[in-house]
């Protein structure tokens, strides 16, 4: 749950940045924080709390931290105001157990599994097993499921029978232990599974960089208004300084 | 005048009047009162436009309710077009389901199990099984749920449903092993520690006068504890129903883990597949969306299914009381 978050201190001389939000964003967050605080330690003080990308959009929007974290895109039901600046990318990774390495799925295959079409992976090209395909999800306030939902499945629906988990880790988990499973995860999850390419390019952070992996979103960093200040300032130094380039580079997808 | 005073306060709460000791406990036992009053306020406030919207078919089954709350979450942003439809029909099924199985079994196994103890087991066996009963009923729910997914519904999923069965409903559920049968096993196991603790306690209460009495008579052991002890620990019995039903209803973090997670009503004439069908109670769809609270009506329909528990466990408070009453007049009081 989300400890209370301290309001930001007015403090001239060095001002407290709080962040909340995204589990997704939360440990790229932490390494920006830790290189910005190395590079200008003088320029504010960090607190960083998770929570979810819905709690952080919530949170800055009631003015109860300085930036929310976001893995999902601005919504219609978001309070209006907001500020999205995207400060990463980051591939969404369809896996499978190990027991049943699929080479490649394209993005019909991957509807017609999801959507409840194909029920058996008899059907399924590639596949190594046989039996029935057990669909492991998010639930509908996951900002993973929005960018699987937006990027992959398009006007397709997720079949209703599906079953919802909160979190990456269930995901991957349940997909570990179930040789007919499939499912989708951030990329930074798909470990004791198998990561099928997607579109015939494999699920690989260089891929994703590469800009030929296509399943890849947004991770942001939203304001309320346009970003000031000290804030500005944090915001800014990640969307252009060398070094924070080179931390996103590390495990994520930059910008440019 | 100044030893006088220092007198008092080193004495503190030692001096105070009956009457002052009084106010002021009265004060804090009140502030309780006014904490749980206000909480039971505030969440049917939160949740009053779920129910207003749906009248008495929130209660009702209808359409899927995970698709439902897909579209309350994707709401648009103007109050006046918010979305609200909601059957919940299969989460509060699921909630029953769930509870009152675990509670069956647990209760006639905590019975047998606190007769055991009490009557029948080796002192050397007492003195292990007294504590470890103890320290069950304190572990952490989130411990039963990691072996439930890790263990328990792999086994279930790869060994006990078969591919034919899994392939006969494909279309309408998926079995995987998460399943009914792990959810109550699981839960069961939970509940029954609270329930062993409390039982024990009420059946080494009982007069040793009133079974010494029967055994001078000639009757066996077993029949004394049978008829006369446990008959007497019955509000006990009750009472430890009770606060085993309130975990078992309020259980979340385990239950998201291993029932499933999929709105699903398991229908008892499917027969043996009923045991290996998923559902998710109120509490596990309470976590398991708690990330969406930002989005107003969906906030609104996570209280309402809150509101459901919430009244679900003062009913159970008064219901228990109310199944003690009559028992009173024999019975070991607890």
């Amino acid at each position: 749950m989300l400890p209370a978050a301290a309001l930001p201190a007015t403090a001239a001389a060095k001002p407290t940045i709080t962040l909340s939000g995204s589990t997704t964003v939360a440990p790229l967050a932490a390494l920006l924080i830790k290189k910005y605080l190395r590079v200008c330690n003088h320029c504010a003080k960090f607190k960083l709390l998770q929570g979810g990308s819905n709690i952080g959009v919530s949170d800055v929007a009631h003015g109860r931290v300085s930036i929310g974290d976001s893995s999902r895109d601005p919504q219609s039901t978001d309070p209006g105001g907001l500020v999205f600046h995207p400060i990463a990318r980051d591939a969404i990774c369809l896996i499978t157990n190990n027991a049943n390495p699929i080479a490649n799925l394209s993005q019909t295959d991957v509807q017609t599994i999801f959507d409840g079409g194909a029920r058996s992976w008899t059907q399924v090209n590639g596949a190594a097993i046989t039996g029935t395909i057990d669909l492991y999800t998010r639930n509908a306030a996951s900002g993973t499921h929005d960018a699987f939902a937006k990027l992959i499945m398009g006007s397709h629906g997720v079949a209703s029978f599906a079953a919802q988990y909160s979190s990456n880790g269930l995901v991957e988990q349940s997909v570990a232990r179930d040789p007919h499973g499939i499912g989708y995860v951030s990329l930074h999850f798909a470990n004791d599974v198998h990561p099928v390419a997607y579109e015939g390019v494999a699920c690989t952070l260089r891929n994703a960089k590469s800009g030929q992996y296509p399943a890849v979103r947004n991770l942001y960093m939203v304001t309320r208004g346009n970003a000031v200040g000290a804030v500005y300032k944090f915001i800014h130094w990640i969307r252009t300084s060398g070094a924070a380039n080179t931390i996103v580079a590390s495990d994520w997808v930059p910008l440019h | 005048m100044r030893s006088s005073r220092s007198r008092r306060l080193i004495s503190g709460f030692g001096t105070w009047s009956d009457q002052r000791a009084e106010r002021t406990l009265g004060a804090l036992a009140s502030t309780v009162l006014i904490l749980i009053l206000g909480m039971i306020v505030f969440v049917f406030a939160k949740a009053w436009p779920s129910f207003s919207h749906n009248g008495l078919a929130w209660f009702g089954p209808g359409g899927n309710v995970d698709v439902q709350l897909g579209q309350i979450f994707k709401s648009p942003s103007d109050s006046q077009h918010w979305v609200y439809t909601m059957h919940a029909w299969p989460l509060l099924y699921a909630t029953a389901l769930t509870t009152v199985a675990a509670v069956v079994l647990g209760v006639v196994f905590a019975v047998l199990a606190s007769i055991f103890i009490v009557e029948f087991a080796p002192p050397f066996m007492r003195t292990v099984l007294d504590p470890v009963v103890r320290l069950l009923a304190a572990v952490p729910s989130v411990v039963y749920g990691l072996i439930g997914i890790l263990v328990l519904v792999p086994f279930v999923g790869n060994h006990v449903i078969s591919p034919h069965e899994q392939s006969s409903v494909a279309y309408v559920v998926q079995l995987t092993g998460a399943s009914l049968i792990v959810a109550v096993v699981i839960l069961t196991v939970m509940i029954t520690p609270i329930m062993i603790a409390i039982i024990t306690d009420a059946l080494r209460a009982v007069p040793t006068g009133w079974s010494e009495g029967a055994l001078a008579l000639g009757v066996n052991r077993w029949r004394v504890m049978w008829t006369i002890v446990v008959r007497a620990a019955r509000p006990a019995i009750v009472a430890a129903i009770v606060l085993a039903t309130a975990r078992a209803l309020g259980e979340a973090i385990m239950l998201s883990m291993v029932s499933g997670s999929v709105a699903f009503a398991p229908n008892p004439l499917d027969g043996f597949l009923f045991f290996l069908e998923p559902l998710r109670p109120l509490a596990a769809t309470i976590v398991d969306n708690a990330e969406g609270l930002s989005v107003p009506p969906f906030a609104q329909t996570i209280y309402a299914f809150a509101a459901v528990l919430l009244v679900s466990s003062v009913a159970l408070s008064l219901g228990g009381w109310a199944a003690k009453r009559p028992m009173r007049r024999f019975g070991v009081r607890l």
